[in-house]
């Protein structure tokens, strides 16, 4: 027996109707002559069979297998909560003028159900700008989602809004997840976990729209406009929107708010290129660029510390050979599949390691106070622009430490490293109009 | 374009000379190197009973410990965590096209085995309806084999993966012969297929009803041990 709270806007695969009354529609519906799975939208290949002749969908099986067997039952939603008037906010930190602004625009664009692109630099505290909005929606006993493609960005979220909405249950799902799923006004989850609603939401915010693999996946992107109520609107929250996300500001089609100016008032630091001439023959022989190791020599004299981004996990182990011939010690290395990922960026939080060797994993969802940034191979395809953008955004993320320096040493120049560039000085333009300093 | 099955990466296969020139039909393989390169295959240094990869060749602890009729087991892969990945999206998850990876490393095996009768570990009706294949059957392409076990209904209070070992050990006979098993079985000499031999237990109890069927010799093979 399961109780009708977990039907609510959400879609359960039974293989026979529940005893309430919860409708459903089949699993995997005929399209044409081939079979779509109505909770991701895959089309069925021919063999995608089990042996007893029944259809499965392979693409959302993470989620639980649907066969053709099943059925997806799901009750409306019925926005069952005791709202406050307040909206639960507990939060009683300071907006700064700037982040005033934005936060009532964002605010009004809320009130009057239209999606809205809120484009705020690094560093400018997004999330305290959508608080005053997301009380306001609670207030109204709306049904909120917080979503992310990224993992890491939802589970240092929770915390944090667990504090700023003291008095509002809220759920947190992924794939990992122990708990087991409850009925709340506020669920923070990844984008994949939206699939398991229906029309649920009439808020849905999405905490860094550009990250991958959002951008290029069609199931994602379902997973949004099907989780959301055809009355509701969703808020995108990033400080790169990709191509698409711009042509649709261009054209009009989608709201925007500019945040150019970070909280503590400062521009962005700009990206300082250097050549690095055949970087790569150089390190098949175990050897940096000169001026690389000149320059992390000088961070280490002064104990300024620093993150090292290169372009993939294979060359991690590489330069840091390179690096103790040229006797440079004391790197920590970090990669996505490295088991001790949390605890060696916590390290470095807690000033106890000089400097990272790090991919792309670190490009954002983390801020480490007071450290410089330097790319070794910027040309290469991995660091898109959005990527170069959000790891300049790494330095100068603090009041105490607004500023510093970000270099990229690049074998060629790429499109992609002078768009980079191109964004963080269209920003810094805007953001000295409104009176940021160097 | 072919994809990986099991990562989703594209496939480039490359055709050499070599396989031009042998006039074989040309084998469209389904997974990436990297995934391939995953598992551990077991080397020669391994436990003569039950296939357990070791430093040396003697019989194991465990081994020692069973009494009985022997049963001598050969396991391809070492029971890792690439293999449990494996295991959980293909048996718990549910994704009957990763038999595909396993076919070819099966077959390789089958055919170094000296057997009559090929009988594979059944699954119970309800496991059946719930996963819609049996996960041993499904890693054979064409070899033909005989379904001369059934398994008990309501053995199974919960599945042999959730319990420790002393409480594997102690599971009941789960498995009856099947109508025609005596003629299938009569003086054969017969393999048992199954995924994964943890304790032995499940093996044992096939092999004890394959004997009474009238089999001369059982032995068995699994993917990992």
């Amino acid at each position: 027996m399961i109780e009708d709270e977990q039907f609510w806007g959400r879609q359960i695969p039974l293989p026979q109707a529940p005893v309430n009354s919860a409708t459903g529609i089949t699993a995997l519906k005929q399209v044409g002559n081939r079979l779509q799975c109505q909770r991701c939208t895959h089309l069925l290949a021919p063999t995608d069979r089990l042996a007893n002749g029944e259809w499965y969908c392979r693409q959302c099986l993470q989620l639980g297998r649907l066969t053709s067997q099943l059925e997806l039952y799901t009750i409306p939603e019925p926005n069952r909560f005791v709202t406050a008037p307040t909206g639960g906010l507990t939060w009683e930190g300071q907006l700064s003028p700037q982040q005033e602004r934005a936060a009532q625009a964002v605010q009004d664009y809320v009130k009057a159900r239209k999606n809205h692109l809120l484009w705020a630099v690094t560093g400018a505290r997004k999330t305290e700008i959508v608080y005053p909005a997301l009380a306001w929606a609670l207030a109204q006993g709306w049904r909120v989602a917080w979503t992310s493609p990224r993992v890491d960005v939802c589970l240092e979220l929770a915390p944090r809004l667990h504090q700023a909405f003291g008095q509002v249950a809220q759920a947190l799902l992924y794939g990992g997840q122990e708990e087991p799923y409850t009925y709340c006004p506020l669920t923070i989850c990844t984008v994949h976990q939206l699939l398991r609603f229906r029309e649920a939401f009439d808020l849905i915010i999405v905490d860094e729209v550009d990250a991958f693999p959002l951008a290029t996946s069609p199931m994602l992107q379902h997973a949004i406009a099907a989780a959301e109520k055809t009355s509701g609107c969703h808020l995108y929250l990033t400080a790169t929107p990709g191509d698409q996300l711009q042509k649709q500001v261009a054209n009009k089609q989608l709201a925007v708010t500019y945040v150019p100016l970070r909280y503590h008032g400062h521009l962005l630091p700009q990206i300082d290129l250097r050549v690095a001439w055949r970087w790569r023959a150089q390190l098949s022989k175990n050897k940096l660029p000169v001026a690389l190791i000149r320059q992390m020599k000088a961070y280490l004299a002064t104990q300024q510390r620093f993150l090292l981004f290169v372009p993939h996990v294979v060359d991690l182990p590489v330069i840091t050979r390179a690096l103790q011939l040229a006797g440079i010690q004391g790197g920590v290395t970090v990669h996505a599949a490295d088991a001790e990922r949390t605890a060696k960026v916590q390290a470095m939080r807690d000033r106890r390691i000089p400097f990272l060797i790090t991919t792309t994993i670190l490009e954002r969802g983390v801020t480490f106070p007071n450290v410089n940034v330097i790319i070794l191979g910027g040309d290469d395809a991995v660091f898109s622009t959005a990527a170069l953008v959000q790891i300049a955004g790494r330095v100068g993320r603090s009041a105490d430490a607004p500023s510093g320096e970000v270099t990229c040493y690049c074998h060629t120049h790429t499109k992609r490293v002078r768009l980079a560039r191109g964004m963080i000085a269209r920003l810094n333009l805007q953001g000295r109009r409104l009176g940021g300093r160097k | 374009m072919n994809a990986c099955v099991w990562c989703g990466r594209p496939l480039h296969q490359v055709v050499t000379l070599n396989q031009i020139w042998c006039w074989a039909p040309l084998t469209q393989s389904v997974a990436c190197d990297q995934c391939r390169q995953r598992f551990t295959a077991i080397t020669s240094q391994r436990c003569p009973q039950c296939g357990r990869q070791q430093t040396d060749e003697t019989v194991c602890v465990d081994c020692q410990r069973w009494t009985g009729r022997p049963l001598t087991n050969h396991a391809i892969y070492v029971y890792d965590e690439a293999m449990k990945a494996y295991m959980q999206q293909y048996k718990f998850q549910g994704d009957y096209a990763l038999r595909l990876l396993m076919q070819e490393p099966i077959r390789a095996a089958l055919f170094r085995e000296h057997y009559d009768v090929l009988v594979p570990i059944p699954v119970d009706q309800a496991t059946w309806q719930k996963r819609g294949f049996n996960q041993v059957t499904g890693w054979l392409r064409q070899a033909p084999f005989q379904q001369a076990l059934l398994v008990l209904a309501d053995h199974k209070s919960r599945p042999q993966s959730a319990k420790d070992r002393s409480a594997r050990l102690q599971t009941p006979q789960p498995f009856t012969l099947a109508p025609n098993a005596k003629e299938v079985l009569h003086n054969q000499r017969v393999l048992l297929l199954d995924d994964v031999y943890t304790t032995g237990r499940t093996l044992r109890h096939a092999a004890n009803q394959i004997y009474l069927g009238g089999a001369k010799a059982v032995t068995s093979l699994t993917l990992a041990r």
